[in-house]
């Protein structure tokens, strides 16, 4: 046991000081943190700077146009417009400016425009790129929305939110806003993978340089192999769930400091989804569990690599399957207990992400979920097993990598 | 220091597939000696010593090491330098040696003092805090025997301990292995350098073909090579000596000529024919005996080499 918090501790505190590792724990969310900021400053920038026209409408191919107001509200034409919108006092005057070619179309607004919202588009001849709203639009919104309270600006930028009701969801859960539900899994789903090939990276490296380096005979008298395969694998597992705290918390701190402004109304919906806490257990364990499963064969590839670049390759080919899921998102979203989803939720390689996703999204049978569990926890200890036969001493100690057909007698033993 | 041998082994055999690594091989390494482990390449002197060390076993035979089977704690009384050497690159020197010694089961407080301490004696306390990967390849290799050295073991189990080192480090690790006897150790020393197995070592293994070809103290196996013949130095016609059948200029570099005698003719028959005679002067008489160089091309070579 010594021998494994030795290497425990060597390893995360090896690790832990990599450049790559502090800047994606903590570089990383600080830049998000900092460009998102940037992005709110310039846009109340642009804001400030055309502080009557909150909302920019398309004006197509008009550059220059007339309007007759009938109903008295639009007096004066706001500065914003003023090189596009002319005023002028009646329709006649109107068609005369048209017709010289100084505007190339004229609105007419009716006088009760206020109820009707009635608007005449008058153009020199049928033209398709010369009829457009857009000018009306905007002096309508310039005029009107300054008036209006902040509330009834919000609603006018975003007419509707609309609540969908999942007829699948048990009653208790209750409705959530699918946009949130979407975002919580994606986040939780990539942040997971995020850690795993981050650090599971580190842990094939680190295998891998032992072996390169021909260190791995000098520890070899110190520890046993499988000892340092599991002191190994509990720092890495640490440091990658410890990045994964570090983002949770950064994305909690980036709500509480700026959580009003509006670039972080995402993070902060995000926040606010109604998280499924029964669940938690249960994705805690699938979490658990899928980051032994890749611990493993990550060790296992470093264990049978014999250089730096050769891992890598290796564990491409395994685990781009893990990743499978995020391919069929939208299927998982719409139909979350399709065949395809509830397969991927239980295949061992794709369960880790797919089951999160469908506990996130729907109310997963008590046996699919047993099955998915029991195939995981199966297959976590296949992969162990396989582990601890590659990381052997004749394999460790071999300087190249054994091929295909080296394998059935290193797992024979 | 107890009275069992550091490393006592009985009829070990190790193959791998068809190939007979090691086959049948027994000797015994006492405390306080320097044992040479000989062969040439591919003799399976590497087999042996990971065995030894419980990185492989054997297929059949007993290894007792400090008087039984090789426990964890046993473990961490044996330093090994292995031939091909390994350190982490891109860790500080300092700290690499803490946590191999940690391994070793000292405490990271022990473990950094001595660290300490054996790099200020390897002029390297400078370098503690650098990465290994700044260091020159003769630094390297005093890094590796501080780590060796660094749990203060009571066997020491050493690949080509002079490989990679200038004339003076050489002479550093000599004297630190002839004062690591002295206080009661053993060490294990495989080496191609025969001058320095002749210089340093108590007793020899020598192995060709994972079989023992000679085993015993190193003055004795080379007695036993011993020509019927002396070297002598001096002037006369050493020819006419009654007795020699044949004089031969010269011997592997050493000056004086080497006189070989006939069946019955002993050596102090010839000295006392020298100091008979009016006619020859010496200055040097010693017995014939070869070098271990020449011992082990005449074994290795008989074998085919590997």
């Amino acid at each position: 046991m010594n021998s494994i918090g030795a290497v425990f501790q060597y390893e995360l505190w090896r690790n832990v000081r990599r450049k790559g590792y502090l800047f994606t724990t903590f570089g990383l969310p600080v830049i998000i943190f900092l460009l998102m900021l940037a992005a709110n400053a310039l846009s109340s920038l642009t804001q400030q700077d055309n502080a009557d026209i909150a909302q920019q409408f398309d004006f197509g191919a008009i550059k220059a146009a007339g309007y007759v107001d009938q109903s008295g509200l639009f007096a004066t034409v706001p500065p914003a417009l003023a090189d596009v919108l002319t005023r002028y006092p009646d329709e006649a005057a109107a068609r005369a400016a048209m017709q010289s070619g100084a505007i190339q179309v004229f609105y007419v607004i009716a006088a009760d425009y206020l109820t009707s919202g009635e608007v005449t588009q008058h153009v020199p001849g049928f033209s398709i790129d010369l009829l457009n709203s857009g000018p009306i639009d905007q002096l309508v919104y310039s005029t009107l929305a300054p008036n209006a309270s902040p509330a009834a600006l919000l609603r006018l930028n975003n007419p509707a939110n609309f609540q969908e009701f999942n007829l699948e969801r048990s009653s208790d859960a209750g409705a959530q806003n699918e946009d949130s539900d979407f975002l919580l899994v994606y986040v939780f789903s990539l942040v997971f993978l995020m850690a795993l090939f981050i650090t599971n990276g580190y842990l094939m490296q680190s295998v891998i340089e032992e072996k390169e380096t021909r260190l791995i005979e000098i520890l070899m008298t110190s520890v046993r192999p499988v000892q340092l395969l599991a002191g190994k694998i509990l720092a890495l597992s640490t440091l990658g769930i410890f990045q994964i705290v570090v983002w949770m918390g950064a994305l909690l701190l980036a709500v509480t400091l700026a959580g009003s402004l509006p670039v972080f109304a995402t993070a902060t919906a995000l926040l606010n989804v109604q998280f499924p806490l029964a669940m938690l257990p249960v994705i805690l364990l699938y979490f658990i569990l899928g980051y032994l499963f890749f611990a493993a064969i990550y060790s296992a590839i470093g264990a049978i690599s014999s250089s730096i670049r050769e891992g890598p390759q290796y564990a491409a080919f395994l685990t781009i399957p893990a990743v499978i899921p995020f391919y069929f998102f939208p299927m998982f979203i719409e139909t979350p207990n399709a065949t395809l989803p509830v397969a991927m939720s239980i295949f061992p390689i794709t369960a880790p992400i797919a089951m999160m996703m469908r506990l996130t999204l729907t109310t997963v049978p008590p046996l699919e979920l047993l099955l998915s569990l029991g195939l995981l926890a199966l297959s976590v200890g296949l992969v162990i097993w396989l582990a601890g036969r590659m990381f052997r001493v004749q394999t460790l100690l071999a300087g190249t990598t054994p091929s295909l057909r080296d394998l059935p007698r290193l797992l024979r033993g | 220091m107890a009275a069992h041998s550091a490393i006592h082994i009985e009829r070990i055999n190790k193959s791998y597939g068809d190939f007979r690594a090691v086959s049948d091989l027994s000797f015994a390494v006492q405390h306080g000696e320097i044992f040479a482990l000989l062969g040439p390449n591919g003799a399976g002197k590497s087999t042996t010593i990971r065995m030894i060390l419980d990185i492989i076993q054997p297929d059949s035979g007993r290894i007792a090491v400090f008087g039984a089977p090789l426990t964890d704690a046993a473990r961490n009384r044996i330093g090994y330098l292995p031939e091909e050497r390994g350190l982490y690159k891109s860790v500080p020197v300092l700290e690499m040696l803490v946590y191999l010694g940690r391994l070793k089961g000292l405490s990271g407080s022990e473990a950094k003092k001595r660290g300490l301490a054996l790099l200020e004696r390897f002029e390297l306390a400078e370098y503690a805090r650098k990465k290994v990967s700044d260091l020159s390849k003769g630094m390297q290799q005093k890094v590796q025997f501080a780590v060796t050295i660094l749990h203060e073991p009571d066997l020491i189990i050493i690949d080509e301990p002079f490989s990679g080192l200038d004339p003076v480090n050489r002479l550093v690790i000599k004297n630190l292995l002839l004062e690591f006897r002295q206080r009661g150790g053993a060490v294990v020393m495989s080496t191609h350098q025969m001058n320095q197995v002749e210089e340093m070592a108590d007793r020899m293994l020598m192995i060709s073909r994972g079989q023992q070809k000679l085993y015993g103290p190193v003055d004795d196996i080379r007695r036993q090579f011993a020509l019927h013949a002396i070297i002598v130095q001096g002037s006369g016609d050493w020819s006419a000596l009654p007795g020699v059948v044949r004089v031969e200029p010269g011997s592997n570099g050493r000056d004086g000529v080497t006189l070989h005698l006939a069946e019955k003719t002993t050596a102090d028959d010839v000295l006392a024919e020298i100091a008979r005679s009016r006619n020859t002067r010496i200055e040097k008489f010693e017995l014939a005996i070869p070098s271990l160089e020449d011992i082990f091309i005449r074994v290795a070579g008989k074998d085919g080499g590997q």
